[in-house]
């Protein structure tokens, strides 16, 4: 995440002009029922998913608490397979080395896999720049390369785009003349049509990993479409792009997080594809790449994992959180400013690239928690939301205005006798104030609020009052 | 760059782990347990991993022996291609089926442009998950299960295992072999990307087809179409 120069809007103005096109908001409303059903149907059928996610959770601890050596492993491994295993500390240094391997294989054509971490270091623009062709040959992520956008779902990017909106993409840039492409299936078929000569022209493939397997150094790259494997299989030169702590210790480990992954991701038992690589094409073999490299980033992630967010790095990237926030839902990926967005998002940017640079994600959060309760690997995501906050307050993050009314706040939650006299004061204010419409229009110090709706008057009194009242009558 | 990027970064990784030795390690590991697996759908695995295969959008045909496997074959390919051409890997359970009797006319290698429906061996099938397992090689070019329209598995029922941790005890990984590449395959190729629909044949096969030979057990075909709630279609259960 070094490579933005440019900040765009904050997550709240994003935020509002995502809400201000209604067809958006319609197809955000659309996914945000669809996508838990999905999920739910296969987790209910499944039996032990409670069971599962604590010994995955339990597992990745494991793995966390013992990353010198399973990294180390897997280290040795792969090179006995015969990758060539490269460390980056930083975006720069994760595209500087895949650039360089291109210009080793004199490479004009690249077929790229579907991968956050790329997203993150934002390695085909770093790639273009230096005039390689390089094709996303992930249907979402290919859609959102011919908008000029970044996805808007880490599992789904370009779920937020209409059929129409798509049809447009596609003829714009396909020029195979007249033609209908109304229906998904049309606009699946061309992608297929398109990309085949891609795959098989392309020098050099990149794809990322679900996991690495410590004790015999594959990678594990799950998929739908297949794209992922046609990048890992056709090119002569394939380059994995990860991070460090995606360990697994064994092949049975990667067997738990198949099951965790696909069912929290896409509502799927299986996905179509569940692949496993562990080096160049062996002695005999006609087809597969002749070199392989494996390269690992670090990207403040050993930060982290000494830091109070360590369970962060427990995230599979199934994108549960997501489909299940509330306000991602209302919001879209994309008014998150960060390739990492909704709940997980929300934590991990600020993680990645500094707490000052996405000061308004971790308070994009109403604690519902919802994405706790789905996340296969049982993250404490609102805690970990809080615990920002409070090291914004620390920090002395975000306008002052807001941070003055926090420690206002604060000192008045201290004080539990004036904090009940000034509630009993404001809300007999208020109800004389409502008490001819049974709403307020106006209120002092949340014009936010009352600018699109009115404010009900409250009816009755405080809660602490109310509670009195029922202990009277109970003792009574 | 590379190389002292690592240094620092396992240096760091060093400070923050355990510390603990490979042995108390593996102890430690052990203690964690086996993951649970997916509630069965029946108790034999054999109909199990048929009923999987019908759930994932695949279709079966059953053949009794390696010439019912050649029929099924051509039966496939007439009726969804109109035409008897296939392209085979080099295995040697593929060149050993009686090719000439089923009317069948195989090229043994690898897909070609225009070709539109591979054959691949696969020793293992999972019942958990309906997914064939695919190790890449010379037997097995990884492009004739990425590349076709009409994708068609030949499987043995001896092949089919419990679970996906079975396949990793399974003995050649366990003697220490590592395929280069090794693909549970778990149905056509797919994509929800435009809108959240389903659409089948995204950059692989639009179909797969699993072929399950040697002995059925009685009525574990009907058995299997019961619990995925695919109707019979002759011998062939087909969506």
């Amino acid at each position: 995440m070094t490579e933005q120069p440019t900040p765009g809007p904050g997550f709240i103005d994003a935020a509002s002009a995502a809400l201000a096109d209604p067809a958006a908001v319609a197809q955000r409303d659309m996914l945000a029922r669809k996508t838990p059903l999905l999920r739910q149907q296969v987790v209910d059928e499944f039996g032990e998913f409670e069971a599962l996610r604590r010994h995955v959770k339990r597992l990745r601890q494991h793995t966390l608490d013992n990353l010198d050596h399973y990294l180390r492993r897997f280290e040795l491994e792969a090179t006995h397979n015969g990758n060539r295993v490269h460390f980056a500390a930083d975006s720069q240094e994760m595209n500087a080395i895949v650039l360089d391997i291109c210009r080793q294989h004199g490479a004009r054509r690249i077929a790229k896999g579907k991968s956050m971490v790329t997203e993150e270091t934002e390695l085909a623009a770093a790639l273009q720049r230096e005039r390689l062709e390089v094709v996303e040959t992930d249907l979402g992520e290919y859609i959102v390369q011919l908008a000029g956008e970044k996805p808007a779902h880490i599992v789904g990017p370009a779920r937020h785009k209409s059929i129409a909106q798509i049809r447009e993409l596609f003829l714009a840039a396909h020029p195979l003349g007249e033609r209908k492409l109304d229906k998904a299936e049309a606009l699946v078929a061309e992608a297929r049509q398109v990309m085949r000569d891609h795959f098989l022209n392309a020098e050099i493939g990149i794809i990322g990993a679900n996991a690495l397997i410590a004790e015999n150094g594959y990678t594990m790259l799950v998929t739908n479409e297949g794209n992922g494997d046609l990048c890992a299989n056709l090119p002569k030169v394939l380059i994995v792009c990860t991070t460090l702590d995606r360990l697994l210790p064994r092949g049975e480990d990667a067997a738990a997080l198949q099951r965790l992954l696909a069912r929290s991701a896409t509502g799927q038992r299986q996905t179509c594809y569940t692949s496993f690589y562990s080096g160049p094409r062996r002695e005999q073999e006609s087809s597969g790449p002749l070199e392989t490299h494996i390269v690992l980033l670090d990207n403040r992630r050993s930060e982290i994992l000494a830091s109070d967010y360590r369970e962060m790095l427990q995230c599979i990237r199934c994108g549960a959180c997501l489909n299940h926030c509330p306000i991602f839902a209302a919001a879209g990926g994309h008014a998150y400013g960060s390739v990492y967005p909704g709940p997980m998002g929300s934590v991990l940017a600020p993680l990645l690239d500094s707490l000052e640079a996405h000061s308004e994600l971790p308070d994009a959060c109403t604690a519902c928690g919802r994405c706790e309760e789905v996340c296969p690997a049982a993250i404490p995501l609102p805690d970990l939301l809080r615990d920002l906050r409070h090291d914004k307050s620390r920090e002395g993050i975000g306008p002052r205005g807001w941070r003055r009314g926090l420690r206002l706040h604060a000192w008045l939650a201290a004080r539990p006798a004036l904090y009940q006299s000034l509630s009993q004061f404001a809300i007999r204010s208020l109800n004389l104030l409502g008490r001819r419409r049974g709403v307020l229009r106006f209120l002092p110090f949340a014009s936010g609020w009352t600018g699109a709706r009115d404010f009900p008057s409250p009816q009755r009194g405080t809660f602490m009052a109310q509670y009195r009242k029922e202990q009277d009558r109970r003792e009574s | 760059m590379s190389h002292d990027s690592r240094k620092k970064s396992l240096a760091r990784i060093r400070g923050l782990s355990s510390g603990l030795d490979a042995q108390t390690i593996a102890q430690e590991l052990a203690r964690l347990g086996a993951a649970p697996v997916a509630q069965p759908l029946d108790p034999d695995p054999i109909v199990c991993f048929m009923a999987n295969v019908l759930r994932n959008q695949g279709s079966l045909a059953l053949a009794a022996d390696r010439r019912e496997v050649v029929k099924a074959i051509g039966k496939y390919l007439y009726r969804h291609l109109r035409n008897n051409r296939l392209v085979a890997g080099n295995d040697p359970h593929l060149a050993a089926l009686p090719w000439r009797e089923g009317g069948v006319l195989p090229r043994f290698g690898e897909i070609e442009n225009g070709e539109k429906a591979a054959l691949s061996y696969a020793h293992w099938g999972i019942a958990e998950t309906g997914a064939t397992v695919l190790g890449s090689g010379k037997h097995n070019p990884p492009a004739n299960q990425l590349l076709p329209e009409h994708h068609i598995v030949l499987l043995e029922f001896e092949g089919i295992i419990p679970d996906l941790e079975a396949f990793w005890r399974a003995e050649p990984l366990r003697r220490g072999e590592r395929p280069r590449g090794i693909s549970f395959i778990a149905g056509p190729s797919s994509t929800g990307d435009i809108e959240a629909q389903l659409v089948y044949g995204a950059h692989g096969p639009k179909a797969w087809h699993v072929i399950l030979l040697g002995k059925a057990p009685p009525g574990a075909l009907e058995r299997a179409r019961q619990l995925a709630g695919v109707p019979g279609d002759g011998d062939e259960a087909a969506l």
